[in-house]
């Protein structure tokens, strides 16, 4: 690990301060487990680190009835052990606790989990892989290589690396935002607009500058919240990464009419993936296992496998109409 | 957790619990690299970023530059570090190749440079800094690729328990054969990955080279690294009282120790180094992929005729890891003719080695999945087609078997399990959720092996008896059952027994492994107990006052010793334990021949959609002679049963053949089986003595728990879904 | 950094990069806390910070400054007996080589208070992060679960 100057602010307002200072390159600590990792295997080297775990202001959480607003330094584990997440947003708690580990859950903010990078073996295990995201213009080792867990959407020939995240793809199927703030001041980000494709500039995973901090995730109230699920699908049973995953969060009118409709992937794509057109194929209309897989199908008909991850659209599809059931149950109940 | 089980004696009921379990509890316990002496320097490897060619030039001056660094060593003389050999060929370490010695690369991820400084941080960043030049060369690391070399195990190693196996005219009648059924089953390479890592702390008293290791084989490492730096085995002292797993991965001397001893020579320092994990993958041992062409002839009734097993097992460029792939597929069920072909590919990899029940559970999933072919095709039941088989004699010698209750085992496992409620046609099962619902059957054995040890036995006046022996703990139970033994022996309560092993101070420390460690240990200590009722002039049989029979004879102390051998050895295989050469026997003794044998059934469950494939429930039967510590032996087989779930279900070492090596060097990589992936597991024991194997009756247990489970999961998967898995893991894209 | 360590005060002049972990077996010679894979990838290194089970292998130890750390060897008692969960993993023989056991205890007193032990399943997840590769599971829910319910009725 390269050597870096460390601080650890008390408050937002030291955080702006000392990031407006910061030398280039600098990054913003949270709970470790992604970035001291990272800088571990040296594909993080930054100069400085401000560290921002134990800034109180930030460790919120508040389930109120218009909106759900997590402070950016929650833990993950608090947020999925939280009663009326459980209750009226069981997805949310799910697509927390089917994460990682209890150790890591209890280390690992909510807001730096927004931003984990992904796990794809030749970014992590070693500088001999080409690759664009460590290394721009080295190539991509993934393309033509074990890809058995690589994205099957938003992919280009630069990467195609899978967005390891869960959590921020259940918070994407409820429309949620991040309030972040930094020296040029604040602002809200969607979620849908926070994580970007690879395209040809692999390096650039979302759309925060360096000096900017997430303060807050905001997640309107909604109906669909109680209908929701988040189904996992590992290589085994716990304590691994998505091969496919669903978010899924639904209102179902009394006559079995589908109100609302929201569907994330997660495990599949180069970042969090909102399946809009399945969405809409279900909205209006009736559940059923057949609606369900077609909502599956649809979700994946963009689609673009490699050498070993065909099989996981299928597997998404059917991981698709699964959690529709589950969450149509749940909706009903 | 206290049984009423001591016979012959009229104590209290013994304690049967782990005797060093509170230490471990506690953290107490105190492995390799736990000792933190004054002024230790640690450290690191860089390595090799090539598949497999030449180094050019190493840049070390950032290494250098960095604060704290006492050494950058990129290449040792020829005087500093001498050849030590690979264990399978008469030396003492994981492969013959000895990094830092030569500019060879022989494959990625061999070390390049040794960095050692002041602290873990800095040597870290020091080898992070570390590049190196290479002349490339082309490289093969799979089996079957352009570039691999296949050599005949029989005329490449010469020795009889290596030859080809040969009974009857197999090819003839199994071409006469009205049922055949032939099947190609592939077994990935796999990781054992114990949970320490490879580690060391070694120290220079004088000329005394005192070495802290995590080790299987203190021997291996007290003669390598006598043997490295020229100097007398008697100057180095090997100790590895805890061992936190073993697996076979550290069966020999480990690469980084010679190094590290120069380094420490010349810095006048201790020096520490704790392999990161991402680097026992490509310095140690792993378990080869093999490649299996199994052919069963049998009659309509599917009686067998014949059954022949040619297997392709890879090995490094550099030495060849001996297959013992068909000693066990030779010796489970009568058949009249059968042939064994094994077959070495050379690859560029580090030379592969043992990974529990190394050769047997492999060689087990693929003819006992082709025995499941047979039954199905035959229309017997599983079971009942193994019963039919069962042979009280080795089918390759003609000799008896000193003990064979494969039967039983199965015939009780059967029961246990509820076999008679199944439904043999495939898919045929539901669960209430929907899932597909496969049972599956498999059996196993495993070779009983024996080496020479010494047991030293002391008493003391307040009652303490001291035990000594050869062997190492990693958790299998060794000092357990030497305890209880003990404690049984002379009617003494278990926490008056003190035992030390794995320390080359207390005895010679041959190779534990291979399930031999305590059945070559008890009898040891059996015999030291007889020397030692006779020092104390106390019956032959009974209760002992150790304290008062101490007392009586004047003396503080009594100790004595006693060496055992294995049947059929003499006095010149001791003196290669003193050389610390292997000396292995059997499993094939003068007058019989002697196994474990293992019965597992298995229900697997597999999503009606997604397809996760789930264990819910085991039954394992295992015959390993006297159950000499029967709550240690208990977990080493429901611990065996979840290491065949991993090696059915999830571990594969990938490799790239753009780039060699291994890709997955990580334990988040390597899906080992986590705490929820395990659910029922039930265990039950024949629990017969095999007193022609050795006075102490006991076979090995924690080996043979294992062989057989992957092939009862996949005979169980084909239960479930009607296709046969001929490949491992089988994963839900195969059942999707 | 000053933090506490078991109950006891402890100031180090450390290097920013280096691990709780690395400190606490390095410095501290604190050894019953194991480095198993130093990525976060096995539960080997866990260890209590203000009461939460972490991993100490990724936590720079500048960061438990003014915190309160425990380590298997701060959870017995005042007199020095074993704790609860440290005997029913002797009585369960929930171990082998004992090497990840301290961080499987130091999980398990965590699930524990947690609240997580309301059926054998949610203890194997809630234990799901600590690998016992010896694969001594069974032993681990047994033990896990036998604690749990000795808390739960008052004892």
């Amino acid at each position: 690990m390269r050597a870096f100057s460390y601080v650890a602010p008390d408050t937002v307002d030291a955080t702006v301060a000392a990031l407006r200072t910061a030398p280039p390159g600098t990054r913003i600590l949270a709970g470790g487990t992604t970035l001291y990792d990272l800088m571990k295997l040296e594909i993080e080297t930054p100069p400085a680190v401000v560290d921002v775990h134990r800034i109180a202001e930030l460790d919120t959480i508040d389930a109120g009835e218009r909106e759900l607003v997590f402070g950016a330094g929650a833990r993950m584990a608090d947020v999925a052990d939280h009663p009326v997440i459980r209750t009226a947003y069981p997805g949310l708690a799910e697509s927390l606790w089917q994460a990682a580990s209890q150790q890591l859950r209890n280390m690992a903010t909510v807001g730096g989990n927004l931003l984990q990078r992904t796990r794809c073996p030749y970014f992590r295990n070693g500088t001999e892989f080409p690759c664009n995201k460590r290394d721009p213009g080295s190539g991509c080792a993934a393309v033509g290589g074990h890809d058995r867990a690589h994205a099957l959407l938003g992919g280009s020939d630069a990467c195609i690396a899978t967005y390891p995240g869960d959590f921020a793809v259940m918070l994407l199927a409820f429309d949620a935002v991040v309030d972040v703030t930094g020296p040029a001041g604040e602002r809200t980000v969607p979620l849908a607009g926070l994580h970007v494709e690879p395209g040809d500039e692999p390096t650039r995973e979302h759309v925060l500058a360096p000096d900017e901090l997430i303060v807050r995730i905001r997640v309107p109230a909604t109906p669909a919240g109680r209908g929701s699920t988040y189904l996992k699908i590992r290589d085994r049973e716990s304590y691994a990464f998505a091969l496919a995953a669903a978010a899924v969060g639904l209102t179902v009118d009394a006559d079995g009419t589908v109100g609302d409709c929201r569907i994330g992937l997660g495990g599949v794509a180069t970042r969090p993936w909102r399946a809009t057109e399945a969405e809409q194929t279900l909205i209006g209309g009736p559940l059923t296992p057949q609606t369900a897989r077609r909502a599956g199908e649809a979700a994946f008909a963009g689609a673009r496998s490699g050498a070993e991850n065909g099989f996981r659209i299928e597997l998404g599809v059917r991981t698709v109409a699964d959690a529709l059931r589950i969450a149509g149950e749940r909706a009903t109940r | 957790m206290t049984v009423a089980d001591a016979p012959g004696t009229t104590g209290p009921p013994l304690d049967t619990r782990r005797v060093d379990a509170r230490e471990k509890v506690t953290g107490r316990a105190r492995y390799a690299v736990d000792r933190v002496p004054e002024n230790v320097a640690y450290g690191a490897w860089a390595t090799a970023r090539i598949g497999k060619g030449r180094v050019v030039r190493v840049d070390t001056a950032a290494a250098e530059a960095v604060p704290g660094v006492r050494l950058v060593i990129t290449r040792f003389g020829p005087d500093e570090l001498h050849d030590v050999g690979f264990l399978m060929a008469g030396g003492h370490a994981v492969q013959s190749l000895q990094p830092l010695r030569d500019d060879r690369i022989a494959y990625r991820g061999q070390p390049v440079a040794l960095v050692v400084a002041d602290s873990l941080v800095a040597a870290t960043e020091a080898a992070q800094l570390i590049t190196a030049e290479y002349e490339e060369e082309p490289f093969t690391v799979k089996i079957g690729a352009e570039g691999a070399e296949t050599v005949l195990q029989e005329q490449a190693i010469p020795l009889p328990f290596l030859a080809d196996v040969k009974v009857g005219d197999a090819e003839a009648a199994f071409a006469a054969s009205p049922v055949q059924i032939t099947g190609t089953y592939e077994h990935p390479a796999q990781h054992a990955m114990p949970m320490e890592p490879n580690a060391s702390v070694v120290h220079w008293e004088g000329d005394r080279l005192i070495v802290d290791d995590t080790t299987q084989n203190a021997n291996a490492v007290r003669f390598g690294l006598a043997t490295q730096l020229g100097i007398d085995p008697a100057d180095v002292e090997v100790r590895s009282p805890y061992v936190g797993g073993g697996f076979g991965q550290k069966n020999a001397m480990h690469l980084h120790l010679g190094p590290i001893a120069v380094a420490a020579r010349r810095l006048g320092r201790p020096v520490k180094m704790v392999l990161p994990r991402p680097q026992v993958f490509h310095l140690g041992a792993f378990r080869p992929n093999t490649v299996h062409q199994v052919r069963l002839g049998a009659n309509e009734k599917g009686e067998l005729l014949a059954a022949i097993h040619e297997v392709d097992q890879q090995t490094s460029r550099h030495d060849l890891f001996p297959s013992e792939i068909t000693t066990v597929s030779s010796r489970l069920y009568a058949t009249p003719a059968f042939r064994g072909e094994q077959r070495l590919v050379r690859t560029d990899v580090q030379t592969p080695g043992f990974m529990r029940s190394p050769h047997e559970s492999p060689s087990m999933f693929a003819f006992e999945s082709a025995m499941d072919e047979l039954a199905y095709a035959t229309g017997r039941d599983p079971v009942e087609l193994r019963l039919a088989h069962d042979t009280p004699t080795d089918p390759v010698t003609g000799l008896p078997f000193s003990g064979r209750h494969l039967a039983e085992c199965l015939r009780r496992g059967a029961a246990r399990f509820g076999w008679d409620a199944r439904d043999p046609e495939p898919g045929s099962m539901t669960a209430e959720d929907g899932s597909a619902v496969g049972w599956g059957v498999a059996a196993g054995c495993y070779p009983g092996g024996i080496v020479p040890v010494v047991a030293h036995l002391s008493a003391v006046a307040d009652g303490t008896l001291t035990v000594g022996v050869g062997g190492h703990e990693f958790g299998q139970g060794l000092r357990s059952a030497v305890a209880l033994l003990v404690a049984r022996d002379l009617g003494v309560p278990v926490d008056t027994v003190i035992v030390r092993a794995g320390d080359t101070r207390v005895a010679p420390q041959h190779l534990t492994a291979g399930s031999w460690g305590t059945a070559s240990a008890l009898p040891a200590v059996q015999a030291a107990l007889g020397e030692l009722r006779e020092a104390l002039d106390v019956p032959a049989s009974g209760d002992v006052d150790v304290a008062a029979a101490v007392r009586a004879t004047g003396r503080p102390a009594v100790a004595v010793e006693a060496t055992t051998l294995a049947p059929g050895q003499s006095r010149d295989d001791l003196a290669q334990l003193d050389k610390g050469v292997l000396a292995i026997g059997g499993p094939v003794y003068p007058e019989f021949v002697t196994f474990s044998w293992a019965a597992h059934f298995v229900e697997v469950r597999i999503e009606r959609t997604t397809r996760r494939i789930r264990v819910p429930r085991v039954v394992s039967v295992v015959d390993c002679g006297r159950v000499a510590s029967p709550v240690t032996a208990a977990s080493q087989v429901r611990g065996g049963v979840v290491w065949g779930i991993g090696q059915a279900l999830r571990e594969e070492s990938e490799v790239d053949s753009r780039f060699g090596g291994f890709l997955n060097t990580t334990l988040e990589d390597y899906p080992v089986p986590v705490n929820l992936d395990v659910q029922q597991i039930d265990v039950d024991f024949i629990d017969e003595p095999d007193l022609r194997f050795n006075p102490a009756g006991v076979k090995g247990v924690g080996e043979i728990c294992m062989v057989g489970v992957s092939a009862a999961i996949a005979n169980a998967v084909h239960h479930a879904t009607g296709r046969r898995m001929r490949r491992l893991p089988i994963r839900l894209e195969h059942v999707l | 950094m000053a933090c506490t360590v078991n109950g006891r005060d402890v100031s180090l002049d450390l290097d920013p990069r280096e691990s709780l972990l690395d400190m606490l077996r390095e410095q501290l010679a604190l050894t019953g806390t194991k480095k198993g894979c130093d990525q976060g990838h096995c539960g080997a290194c866990t260890v209590h910070v203000d009461g939460r089970r972490v991993l100490s292998c990724l936590t720079p130890a500048v960061q438990v400054a003014g915190q309160a750390v425990t380590t298997i060897e701060g959870v017995a008692g005042e007199d020095s007996g074993l704790h609860p969960l440290q005997q029913a993993f002797i009585d369960h023989d929930a171990l082998q080589c004992g090497y990840c056991t301290p961080g499987q205890i130091m999980s398990g007193i965590a699930c524990i208070a947690e609240g997580h032990c309301g059926s054998d399943d949610e203890i194997r997840e809630y234990m799901s992060g600590n690998i016992c590769r010896c694969a001594a599971y069974v032993g681990i829910v047994a033990a896990v679960r036998q604690t749990a319910d000795a808390v739960r009725n008052g004892a």
